[in-house]
């Protein structure tokens, strides 16, 4: 093969996690639990065995229930986690758009936090430079990019994070629930910025409770359940299956 | 070893940026600014000037110079370590969401710390000039303390950052250990104070390298013996080995735990 055709390659990727089921809250059970050598943690799999290949320029879903493993794989993916085992390759930057405005500084200025996240996600200080004014522009800030952001209102912080995360132009977008940002006018700007970015031929791999969104942008959808890929196919095929996995747990945890 | 010269470099504007953001937001919001960077020493000095020039008379002439020549490192120092063990939890939520090289952030506390520092050598200058004490010319050589004071600095800081993500208890036993750890060194008193019966005991302690040019250069105008001076940048080269590869070899599990 000449050139690599796929931009993520997850082979038989397990993360294990530890959970601490019983933490001692006072420092006589600190000692109790140290003589008795008791472990109070348990390791549980948050991805069990996961292989899936996305390819250069393909949009991707992921879909699932609250802690079946979406953002998990998502952080796999964004090198914030390291897998327990399995190999993972991704070829192309990545910028992660999970929880926008993670580096984001309250006391600094909207310009300041434009450079420091820029750094942050990859950028060098010339390329920040060089799309400060679109970072703005995009952000409809006016006078504000010059005020500190605590001063921002929620709606106006996300958008500034957004634009600086879309203009860092990766050839990997990762989007984790942020398509509710701003109002529907700012909305609409973002879908058809990500529009623009797929139009572009770049990778996208989004995970969405919004069923519609999902079906508008993506190709294809994984269905991720309990740590592991259900189903993998056409967006309608699998919210089919998703809808289906929901009625038949739903009337479950109803009863409790 | 490599790693960290070669991250160092290709993250160099972070660093700088988080450096600078850390100095803005300690003094956002003050009227004076960064003037405060100026102003804190100079206060110190003041005081120290005051108490050991009139109420308590030690038998070093110019005691505030003979103090301040080390206290000034030392603060670096200590601050230092205080802002630095808490870069890798303090910035936890960003780890957890976006790839960043770890390392940034204790190199971005401890720079941030020598801009200070370097800072806090102006009123100290100007000290000397006020009290006519002589300006020797051997503080052309303080670089090479200070690059002695800055490595074993940034080793420590790679190491308490790295341990202070499993048990944070760290972060409150670093400031006994400070305060223990300054009172053990030749700071407010000279070496020869110590009983000879336990100079022996004194030896141990790197800071006491570390910090040993500074007060020769700029109190006594002499050179350090070659010796010393090798001791110093030994310690500072040995603390970030071991610092570093302590917190290369935990650094992918940080995010687990901050």
């Amino acid at each position: 093969m000449v050139e690599n055709q796929y931009s993520i390659e997850f082979d038989d990727v397990v993360q294990q996690f530890r959970r601490i089921t019983e933490r001692p809250d006072t420092l006589r059970e600190v000692f109790a639990k140290v003589r008795r050598h008791r472990i109070n943690y348990q390791d549980f799999e948050a991805v069990k065995h996961v292989s899936f290949r996305i390819s250069k320029g393909e949009v991707v879903g992921l879909i699932g229930r609250n802690g079946s493993g979406k953002s998990t794989i998502l952080k796999i993916v964004a090198g914030v986690y390291t897998p327990t085992s399995g190999s993972v390759r991704v070829h192309g930057s990545i910028a992660p758009l999970i929880e926008l405005g993670a580096g984001f500084h309250h006391e600094l200025t909207g310009r300041e936090n434009i450079l420091l996240n820029g750094l942050l996600l990859g950028l060098t200080k010339r390329q920040v430079g060089e799309r400060e004014a679109q970072m703005i522009a995009f952000a409809e800030l006016g006078d504000f990019i010059d005020s500190p952001i605590k001063q921002y209102s929620s709606g106006m912080y996300m958008r500034l994070a957004f634009s600086v995360a879309i203009e860092v132009d990766p050839d990997i977008l990762i989007i984790d629930e942020i398509l509710g940002v701003g109002d529907a006018g700012f909305q609409q700007k973002c879908f058809d910025r990500i529009q623009r970015f797929r139009d572009a031929g770049k990778t996208i791999i989004l995970v969405s409770h919004a069923m519609d969104n999902m079906r508008k942008f993506c190709s294809r959808l994984l269905l991720i359940h309990n740590g592991a890929i259900l189903e993998d196919g056409p967006a309608d095929h699998v919210i089919d299956r998703y809808e289906a996995l929901i009625r038949q747990r739903a009337p479950l945890s109803a009863r409790k | 070893m490599g790693a960290l010269f070669r991250d160092t470099y290709r993250y160099r504007e972070l660093i700088w940026a988080l450096a600078l953001k850390e100095l803005r937001v300690r003094y956002k919001r003050s009227v004076l600014g960064f003037l405060w960077a100026l102003l804190n020493p100079a206060l110190l000095m003041l005081v120290l000037t005051l108490v050991f020039g009139t109420i308590m008379r030690f038998s070093a002439p110019h005691y505030s110079i003979f103090l301040l020549s080390v206290l000034l490192p030392w603060t670096f120092f200590s601050q230092s370590l205080a802002y630095s063990v808490e870069s890798i939890v303090g910035n936890g939520e960003l780890l957890k969401k976006v790839r960043v090289a770890r390392l940034v952030f204790p190199i971005a506390a401890v720079v941030s710390n020598i801009i200070n520092f370097l800072l806090s050598m102006i009123p100290l200058a100007l000290l000397i000039l006020v009290t006519r004490f002589p300006f020797h010319w051997t503080w052309l050589y303080l670089p090479i303390p200070m690059m002695g004071l800055f490595l074993f600095t940034l080793g420590a800081a790679f190491f308490f950052a790295a341990v202070n993500v499993y048990y944070r208890d760290v972060s409150h036993i670093i400031q006994v250990l400070l305060s223990a750890w300054f009172y053990f060194s030749p700071v407010i008193y000279s070496v020869d104070f110590m009983p000879a019966k336990y100079q022996w005991l004194f030896h141990l302690n790197p800071m006491l390298y570390v910090l040993n040019g500074f007060r020769l250069g700029i109190y006594y105008g002499q050179l350090p013996s070659l010796q010393s001076t090798a001791m110093c940048l030994l310690c500072g080269v040995l603390s970030v080995v071991i610092g570093f590869t302590v917190f290369r070899r935990y650094e992918n599990s940080f995010v687990y735990y901050v």
